[in-house]
């Protein structure tokens, strides 16, 4: 049942390479936009398959296939990659729904997104390191072509950033993957069998840490957050959408599934450091942001500070954290996906993302209301602000670090703070204003424009009036690795806060 | 009949005036508007969809300033008699003072056909009110008010505005306020003790009175200048604008005077003998007032006095339509405010056509049909300086090279009020944007 959501994206992105040239580019899109609606469609129907008050694996499929070598494909889902899965389906079908529907390329462009679609859910499902490592490696060449071929004016400055860091990390993701099996005598790469207690402790610090900067350039963590602005302002907002909304997200997950899961106790050592990273990732992502002149670039920046929310909340593993950080993922992956979109119709419609030259976008009948007004919702529900998803995420995952990490995360809360900040900042020079008589004479946004933003600010409204439907998903699992750490004091930490 | 040489022999070396283009249009005899043909189509259509609910306004507020009166709960002041609705236009139909339309002289017939249904359906006329599917009065007492906001302009020539504050009219007002308080002894009471107010009321009943009578002459000169240009009799802007200059000067003596109907009896509050005059009294301040001033566009930007935004004076104001900004939110501009709304209803095919093609089309009609009355109130404002120069200074082809000079300088004067920097008024006059096209 999982294989259909690796493989169908992936032979549909065949299907679509190979299709004659006398099928247009709309045509194309309609396809891959069936395809990709189709698998959002039985992802939604497997959460009725999955048992939520089961912690471990569910929906396991197993083939036996290079056996010496211990690579097997071996799939499965838990708490943690069943949220995500949703996530990266979501936001497939809609950054195909938001690609321009006369697309230079169309067989290569949604070839290449199904492709993407296909590997992250393969990365998610994955229960072989090595069957992961092969995954997250399929994202790399295609995203590196979207970017260079579809970016903007610097594509491939861009591309080979991306494409220099991210092969990087998984060199260095590989290279632990093989120390750990290697070092720890294990016979298989089957995450089920592979423990790391039997190594000495520097041996785990220096694994792990080789895990949490293979992870940490694709969250990605400063210092090595440099690609990041580049690449997802000079890709194309359906690309920047995938980027920001999905890709990220495989960094953090590696860190919750091979970070805490494989070096638990190493994880103790490592924990304070990865904390205070994660503040400084996010005080430096939004003083950052706050100095852009581009929307797009500041989207970016504020990317790289929400993220470091995440790692606080890794770092801390309690379980409230835990889930504060699937949460979050999620969260972060919708918010930033709408405000993509948005930025991406703004400059598509005003020609020009620079601050200076935006303003009174909000003007009922020669601005993008609608537009104007989503980015409103976007910038509230990226600030925190209660009622949205965004609040509800950062509120747990505070609430699940302040009793380990008190300082890291006031400062992440003062970060918070700082994102209201910058989004104000936005919001007052694009939205409101003064139209300017000479250059407002946009077009206008149509429907179909429309539909993915009303869709993601859906999805952000309802999980921020109610919050359980997205966060029982995970509860039992993140327990469940909490209680494989051996630290008691931290298996007590409020789960009942989010419970009746 | 006051005709404007187009090819007037000027000697003059060119104007180094920051608008000279305009300036030598002008004394070529013509518009602030460039000449073409899409302008001209542009601002007959607005001056007939402007005509029509104008039609309304100057009869509702005659009916106002004579009937409704000192009324302190004047719901109903916006539901037009049949008698006001049959008033007959002194400037239209068979028996005119002056006539200056072929039409009827009674309510137009698309304005009653309009008032039938509205743009929803036949109901009462209480619902077509509540529902503002009607013509929006507020745009007319506004622009009233606009007038009495800005009293003493063109003193000493406006003599109007100073007879409100004489011994004679406040007699006359108190004759009248007499006679309506007579029957209602807590309106005799209040006005014993707030006299002041009830004169103040009676002030602005007559600049009610004042702009009705304005544009009594006005909605007659517009449909004229609709039915000539569908037969294609004008050639051109110019010739549109000095259809306006001959009508104000046919038109320049026609009294301003305030009569008010109590029981049966006319009290005369201002009197037709006082001699007050169309040109003089309503239609340069009505100018000064509306297009340049304070134009009643619900603008939403909330200027900052504070940090000198607000002019100290206010005939530094620079609100009216001629500075009115396009865009609607966060702006002191044209929203697409009650007479856009009113206008729409009366737009001819082609002007709708035309719409269609620009910008959002249906969407931003109400925008683009409020530029259109930016440039025709340009258009408008172009044949009063036309119309002052002629009576104040020289013919455009007057072969004294110091008369001509006397002319530009007036001319120059005129559109020095669209250069001055302070109060950003040189960004806010519209002046550059009309003589581009593409501004819609």
């Amino acid at each position: 049942m999982l294989s259909v959501l690796i493989w169908s994206p992936i032979i549909a992105a065949g299907i679509i390479g190979i299709l004659p040239k006398y099928i247009s580019a709309r045509q194309i899109r309609l396809v891959s936009l069936v395809v990709s609606g189709l698998i959002l469609l039985w992802n939604l129907f497997l959460l009725t398959k999955f048992d939520i008050h089961l912690p471990g694996i569910q929906l396991e499929e197993y083939l036996p296939w290079n056996e010496t070598l211990g690579l097997n494909y071996q799939i499965g889902v838990d708490g943690l990659s069943i949220s995500m899965l949703v996530l990266n389906t979501l936001l497939t079908w809609i950054a195909i729904y938001s690609s321009n529907e006369e697309t230079r390329r169309p067989r290569l462009f949604y070839s290449l997104i199904l492709l993407i679609s296909g590997g992250v859910n393969g990365a998610f499902l994955a229960q072989n390191l090595l069957l992961f490592f092969l995954f997250y490696e399929l994202e790399l060449i295609p995203f590196y072509l979207l970017i260079s071929i579809w970016g903007g004016e610097k594509r491939a400055y861009a591309g080979i950033k991306f494409l220099i860091y991210t092969a990087i990390s998984g060199a260095l993701i590989l290279a632990t993957f093989l120390g750990i099996v290697w070092l720890s005598g294990s016979h298989s790469f089957a995450l089920s069998t592979v423990s790391t207690s039997n190594l000495t402790p520097t041996l785990q610090l220096i694994l792990l840490t080789g895990i949490i900067v293979a992870f940490g350039i694709k969250i990605p963590l400063i210092p090595f957050h440099t690609w990041l602005p580049d690449a997802y302002v000079e890709a194309s907002s359906p690309v920047a959408i995938l980027l920001g909304g999905v890709l990220a997200k495989l960094g953090t997950y590696g860190l919750l599934r091979f970070g805490i899961a494989l070096f638990p106790q190493a994880w103790e050592t490592f924990a304070p450091t990865l904390a205070i990273w994660g503040a400084i990732s996010a005080i430096y992502g939004a003083v950052v942001a706050i100095a852009q002149k581009d929307i797009k670039r500041m989207v970016a920046y504020s990317s790289i500070g929400h993220m470091g929310y995440i790692l606080l909340a890794v770092a801390a593993s309690t379980p409230l954290a835990l889930v504060g950080a699937v949460t979050q993922m999620f969260s972060h992956g919708v918010i930033l996906a709408i405000l993509f979109h948005l930025v991406g119709l703004v400059e598509l419609k005003v020609g020009t993302r620079e601050l200076a030259k935006l303003n009174g976008l909000m003007s009922p009948i020669r601005g993008l209301p609608l537009v104007s007004a989503l980015l409103v919702l976007s910038g509230m529900a990226s600030a925190g602000i209660p009622g949205l998803v965004g609040f509800i995420a950062e509120f747990i995952v505070f609430q699940g670090t302040f009793s380990v990490f008190p300082i890291p995360t006031l400062l992440c809360v003062a970060s918070s703070g700082l994102t209201a900040v910058y989004f104000v900042i936005l919001l007052n020079n694009t939205c409101f204003g003064k139209l300017d008589n000479n250059l407002a004479y946009y077009p206008q946004v149509v429907w179909a424009e429309k539909v993915p933003a009303l869709i993601l600010a859906l999805v952000i409204i309802f999980f921020g009036i109610q919050p359980t439907w997205l966060i029982r998903w995970t509860e039992t699992t993140t327990t469940a690795i909490v209680a494989a750490i051996p630290t008691p004091e931290k298996t007590v930490t409020s789960q009942i806060a989010l419970r009746p | 009949m006051v005709l404007i040489s187009e090819k007037p022999a000027t000697k003059l070396p060119p104007s180094t005036h920051e608008f000279a283009e305009v300036i030598h249009r002008l004394e070529a005899g013509g518009s602030m508007l460039p000449d073409t043909p899409e302008n001209l189509m542009q601002i007959i259509g607005i001056y007939k969809a402007y005509a029509v609910p104008m039609d309304f306004y100057w009869r509702d507020l005659l009916y106002i300033a004579e009937r409704v009166f000192l009324q302190p709960f004047s719901f109903f002041k916006y539901f037009l008699p049949q008698e006001y609705l049959d008033l007959r236009n002194h400037y239209a139909g068979d028996d005119a003072d002056i006539r200056i339309w072929r039409g009827p002289a009674t309510a137009h017939p698309e304005l009653l056909a309009f008032m039938e249904k509205g743009r929803t359906t036949k109901m009462p006329i209480l619902f077509h009110h509540l529902f503002h599917d009607r013509i929006n009065m507020e745009f007319a007492e506004a622009c009233m008010r606009a007038m009495l906001w800005h009293r003493q302009m063109y003193a000493p020539v406006n003599q109007f505005d100073a007879y409100l504050d004489s011994e004679e009219y406040k007699n006359n007002a108190h004759r009248a306020i007499a006679a309506y308080c007579k029957k209602n002894p807590i309106m005799l009471g209040l006005y014993k003790l707030f006299p002041d107010m009830f004169l103040e009321q009676c002030r602005m009943m007559s600049y009610y009175s004042n702009l009705g009578l304005f544009w009594e002459v006005m909605a007659p000169v517009f449909f004229e200048m609709s039915d000539i240009y569908n037969e294609g009799g004008f050639k051109g802007v110019p010739d549109a604008m000095n259809f306006i200059v001959n009508g104000i000067f046919a038109i320049a003596g026609r009294p301003i005077y305030h009569h008010v109907y109590i029981d049966g009896e006319c009290y005369e509050v201002i009197p037709k003998s006082k001699g007050f005059t169309w040109l003089y009294e309503a239609a340069l301040p009505y100018v000064e007032a509306v297009f340049y001033r304070t134009a009643p566009f619900r603008g939403t930007k909330s200027y900052n006095a504070q940090v000198g935004q607000v002019p100290n004076d206010q005939k530094d104001f620079h609100y009216g339509i001629l500075y009115a900004d396009v865009f609607p939110v966060g702006t002191a501009g044209i929203p697409p405010t009650l007479l856009m709304q009113d206008m729409l209803h009366f737009l001819p095919q082609y002007l709708k056509d035309y719409y269609q093609q620009y910008c959002r089309g249906e969407d931003d009609i109400l925008i683009q049909l409020g530029i259109t009355f930016q440039r025709s109130m340009y258009n408008v404002t172009s044949a009063v300086i036309q119309a002052l120069r002629t009576a104040l200074l020289y013919p455009l082809d007057d072969p004294n090279p110091r008369h001509l000079q006397a002319n530009r300088d007036f001319f120059e004067m005129q559109l020095n009020r669209f250069t001055r920097a302070d109060y950003n008024m040189r960004d806010a006059a519209r002046l550059r944007q009309i003589q581009r096209q593409d501004y819609r």
